[in-house]
């Protein structure tokens, strides 16, 4: 149940700095701080949107300030793992890896996102498993008719 | 997650805190890959490790929680720290302002973690000591006053690190004996997985039948 991945965020943190980011947001005058916070909060959360709102403040973050791309680009991959985004989570995970290539953190993370791809793809020959035996009912099914008539 | 039967019987959360810099990843990295990482960059937000150990023959899963130092990361990282049973806390003792921080690090630990959390002090570095900053006797006198489990270790040199990480789940052990930590509370940081005797066994059953059948 818990991994980097699959851990999620409790809705009162999640509100806590919600709260101050918007804030923040009604001033016009947004710390980069309390944007990271948030986006880093977002990123965990249980919902879709909420992660898809957290890549966007990161995106926007990764592109306004330097000094802290590299908490940008781990937070995307984990984002976009957690959207399914497997290729993308990927590319963010390696392009990190081109720069610091030793990095553990981020070999650990690029290992748990094959683990999950891995996990999906067999779930997702379950499924087309699945819709063969399906198949072969109707058909069978339409034999069946078949022979009554 | 697996619906499988488990081969631990009990998970227990812990998280790790403590200045940036003290080794705390490394500590980890020492405890679950039994390396040193010689160059250790500053870890992002948190980072993710697990090993099972045995406490009096039971299978126990560690899944640790290891929280970024820099004080960017802290507003965040204090979520971590709900629902841990065990809080390894480091500092290093070559660097006496690390040691200094100890208080503000323990005050956090004790308002956002429940009374039966168990706190294990690290004095990392060990290995340091013609560098040493901190005496044993006064780190040590400081666990005793707050309650605290101690040793100094090295992740370099792998001392005391199994010690530490292992003390600290005997000790959680102990408290779910005892009665003093409730399986059931949400936050206890404990996780009871009953075993399930016998599938396996039972699957490799019938499969011997099945090798045998003569048909």
């Amino acid at each position: 149940m818990a991994d980097i991945l699959s851990e999620t965020v409790e809705q009162e943190d999640l509100k806590k700095f919600e709260k101050i980011y918007h804030e923040q947001l009604s001033k016009n005058d947004v710390t980069i701080k309390a944007q990271f916070d948030y986006a880093w909060c977002l990123v965990r959360s249980k919902y879709p949107a909420d992660i898809q709102k957290g890549i966007m403040l990161l995106e926007d973050l990764y592109t306004t300030n330097e000094p802290g791309q590299r908490d940008y680009i781990f937070y995307l991959a984990v984002g976009n793992a957690r959207l399914k985004d497997y290729s993308k989570a990927l590319g963010y995970a390696r392009s990190f890896l081109t720069i610091e290539p030793g990095n553990q953190q981020v070999i650990s993370l690029e290992r748990t996102i094959k683990k999950k791809m891995e996990e999906e793809g067999l779930m997702g020959m379950a499924i087309v498993g699945g819709a063969v035996l399906a198949i072969g009912a109707i058909v069978g099914f339409g034999v069946a008719l078949a022979k009554a008539k | 997650m697996s619906t499988g039967p488990y081969n631990y019987s009990y998970i227990f959360k812990y998280i790790i805190i403590g200045d940036m810099g003290v080794g705390k990843s490394c500590l980890l990295h020492q405890f679950t890959e039994k390396k040193f990482m010689a160059d250790c960059p500053h870890t992002i937000g948190v980072e993710f490790g697990t090993r099972i150990i045995e406490v009096s023959g039971q299978k126990v899963k560690l899944q640790i929680w290891d929280t970024a130092g820099q004080e960017r990361f802290r507003a965040v990282t204090r979520s971590y720290y709900r629902g841990a049973a065990g809080a390894l806390m480091v500092y290093d003792i070559t660097r006496r302002s690390t040691y200094n921080h100890l208080s503000s690090w323990l005050t956090d630990t004790r308002n956002l973690t429940n009374s039966s959390t168990v706190i294990f002090l690290i004095g990392n570095k060990c290995d340091l000591e013609g560098q040493r900053d901190v005496t044993y006797e006064e780190a040590s006198k400081f666990a005793e006053e707050n309650g605290l489990l101690f040793v100094e270790a090295s992740a370099k040199t792998g001392d005391n690190v199994e010690e530490a990480f292992l003390e600290t789940a005997k000790k959680i052990y102990q408290s779910i004996q005892d009665g003093r930590l409730d399986l059931n509370a949400a936050e206890s940081g404990v996780q009871h997985k009953p075993s399930q005797p016998g599938r396996n066994n039972l699957s490799n059953d019938q499969q011997t039948n099945r090798d045998n059948c003569a048909c």
